[in-house]
């Protein structure tokens, strides 16, 4: 049977015939079909859904995506209580669609995640029973508007560090998804900073609520890339399924938002914080990994609360989801 | 800066007319953004919440149509923004909450098809809205097509769905002809062009294109002409005060920030 992706006049002949390389070898053994598998994404090649993959390489991408799926469909909780209370119609339109647009980004991961084999119910089911995971941030709670300007710039922003990076994954449809989110999360990042520059010239009352924000969400926001990891026990970027460790993306985070979050005149709760121009690069206290820990295992201050409320709202759309999955009757 | 020159009993009642379509806008805007995040499917979350921003975006144009009418130096954020709960005059269709989404289709089926027989009756006299009015349309097209293809398919998948719909279109029925209740100063409005026909005329049009729609469902519902035109945008109920006091609560926070 010939390969659909090998008709696919949307790739360029080169990587059409890399596809052709890597996706008949299937009367190669094992072995050495792992090894052109290896060779293929270790040299920059990309796997498509149809092409072979070793099963530990699926499960990983699987892994990877669902929980970006998860994050970004979490992600939408503690911005969206506050679409209804904004404070002008402009900044209502943003925010409507700053969340639309990371619902569309779950559905747009869902959807790659699909194709690798799970059903999306299933991956409810296992986000709602707290079998996968999703980011740190999205467990704890928004208490006021400058919440809103300090996650669309900030926590946004170090998600872009990790995002631009993955534009680039070796897992295609990943890779091109990324495209779109990327672009979309940086007009996030404008609306947050939009935000944010309005509080910081607004009043003294809102200028402590920003500070105030900025100091809750730091410690946050230092622990989201995760602990420091030795680079070649990682397979994600042996892969090349993601492409930096975390200290490289908390560093890229602190080298680009440090200065601009200083240059508004706010401070940062962190005194240890300087960048080392000798070592190159930036010292900080040590983020608290207990707390990391114990918030993505779902026991974050929002963590049950956030999940409950996923489920019973999944519960109350139930008989939609039936409704629309049966086939349509005559009229009565 | 829009130039009105109008008598002044005319920019009154043209005033009123913009306040209500704007107010329900603005209202309905809000029960749909209540959906972002939580609708039944993904692909339904991404379809409301646009709607929802269309909406919002029709309020925003329609309260700066209306801040160039009084010209006292409110912008749309004040004249939207700002208000107790009992001046606000959307129809008693949107003063429910939010619901399950049954009730959130049927009414958007019901405020959709009323708001095209409304917008259907705004003439070029005050050229400003007749323009803003044709964008308008343009897109509520959309929002109509949403919503039919909705009601039929849960009128249509029978069982809880089908109940569930017909229960909340019943509810739904003594207040969905609110927002086609004559307005204050209609002759005026109709005299000037900014109406090409009274309000009646167009509720007699809706029911009848309601009825052309739901009757080959099965489903027929009573749609009585609005009997007090004044009360159909008035005496909101503690649902939407609850609304009001969310939506205002940052604002009211810091009174005269920039947000």
């Amino acid at each position: 049977m010939t390969d659909p992706l090998a008709l696919d006049p949307v790739l360029p002949p080169r990587e059409r015939s890399e596809l052709r390389a890597r996706a008949w070898n299937e009367d190669l053994p094992h072995d050495e079909r792992y090894e052109h598998f290896e060779a293929h994404v270790r040299g920059g090649g990309k796997i498509e859904p149809h092409d072979w993959m070793p099963d530990e390489y699926r499960t990983a991408v699987l892994r990877f995506v669902e929980m970006h799926a998860n994050s970004e469909l979490m992600g939408v909780l503690p911005e969206r209580e506050w679409i209804m209370r904004a404070p002008t119609l402009r900044r209502k339109l943003a925010l409507t669609s700053k969340v639309q647009d990371e619902v569309g980004h779950a559905q747009l991961l869902y959807r790659v995640a699909e194709d690798l084999g799970k059903p999306r119910e299933a991956m409810f089911d296992d986000l709602l029973a707290g079998k996968t995971k999703f980011h740190n941030v999205f467990h704890y709670p928004t208490r006021t508007w400058a919440d809103i300007g300090v996650i669309a710039w900030l926590v946004d922003a170090a998600a872009i560090v990790a995002q631009q990076a993955l534009r680039d994954s070796s897992y295609g449809p990943y890779a091109r998804t990324m495209q779109k989110i990327c672009w979309e999360e940086s007009v996030h990042i404008m609306h947050g900073r939009d935000v944010v520059v309005t509080l910081a010239n607004g009043t003294t009352t809102q200028r402590e609520m920003l500070q105030e924000a900025l100091d809750r969400w730091w410690g946050p926001l230092m622990q989201m890339h995760g602990p420091r990891s030795d680079r070649s026990k990682d397979r994600d970027l042996h892969w090349r399924i993601k492409a930096k460790t975390s200290e490289e993306l908390r560093q890229e985070f602190l080298t680009i938002y440090v200065p601009r979050i200083l240059e508004l005149g706010l401070t940062l709760p962190d005194p240890e914080l300087a960048f080392d121009k000798e070592a190159g690069e930036w010292r900080y206290a040590d983020p608290d990994w207990n707390e990391l820990r114990t918030v993505v295992t779902n026991h974050g201050p929002k963590s049950h609360e956030r999940l409950e409320f996923r489920r019973l709202n999944r519960e109350a759309t139930a008989w939609v989801r039936a409704a629309i999955l049966a086939e349509p009757r005559a009229a009565a | 800066m829009t130039v009105v020159r109008f008598a002044p009993s005319t920019s009154t009642a043209l005033a009123e007319l913009l306040l209500s379509m704007a107010d329900d806008e603005f209202v309905i805007g809000f029960s749909d953004s209540e959906w972002t995040g939580i609708a039944p499917i993904l692909e339904e979350d991404v379809a409301m919440s646009s709607i929802a921003q269309d909406e919002l975006g029709h309020a925003k144009a329609l309260y700066e149509l209306l801040a160039s009418v009084h010209n006292d130096g409110r912008d749309a954020d004040a004249l939207a923004y700002d208000r107790e709960p009992e001046a606000y005059r959307h129809a008693r269709l949107l003063d429910h909450r939010r619901g399950d989404w049954a009730l959130a289709i049927a009414r958007r089926f019901l405020y959709d098809t009323a708001d095209a027989a409304r917008l259907a009756s705004i003439g070029d006299g005050w050229p400003p809205l007749g323009e803003l009015i044709a964008k308008i349309r343009r897109e509520e097209r959309y929002h109509v097509m949403h919503a039919l293809a909705w009601a039929d398919r849960l009128a249509r998948a029978g069982g809880e769905a089908r109940e569930r719909f017909v229960a909340a279109l019943e509810a739904l029925a003594p207040d969905a002809p609110t927002v086609l209740a004559t307005p204050e100063g209609e002759a005026a409005l109709l005299e000037a062009g900014i109406l090409t026909r009274p309000m009646s005329a167009a509720f007699e049009g809706w029911r009848t294109e309601v009825a052309g729609i739901l009757v080959p469902l099965g489903i027929t519902l009573r749609l009585e002409a609005p009997a007090d035109a004044a009360a159909a945008r008035t005496g909101h109920s503690d649902d939407f005060r609850w609304l009001w006091g969310e939506f205002t609560s940052v604002r009211r926070s810091d009174p005269g920030a920039t947000w």
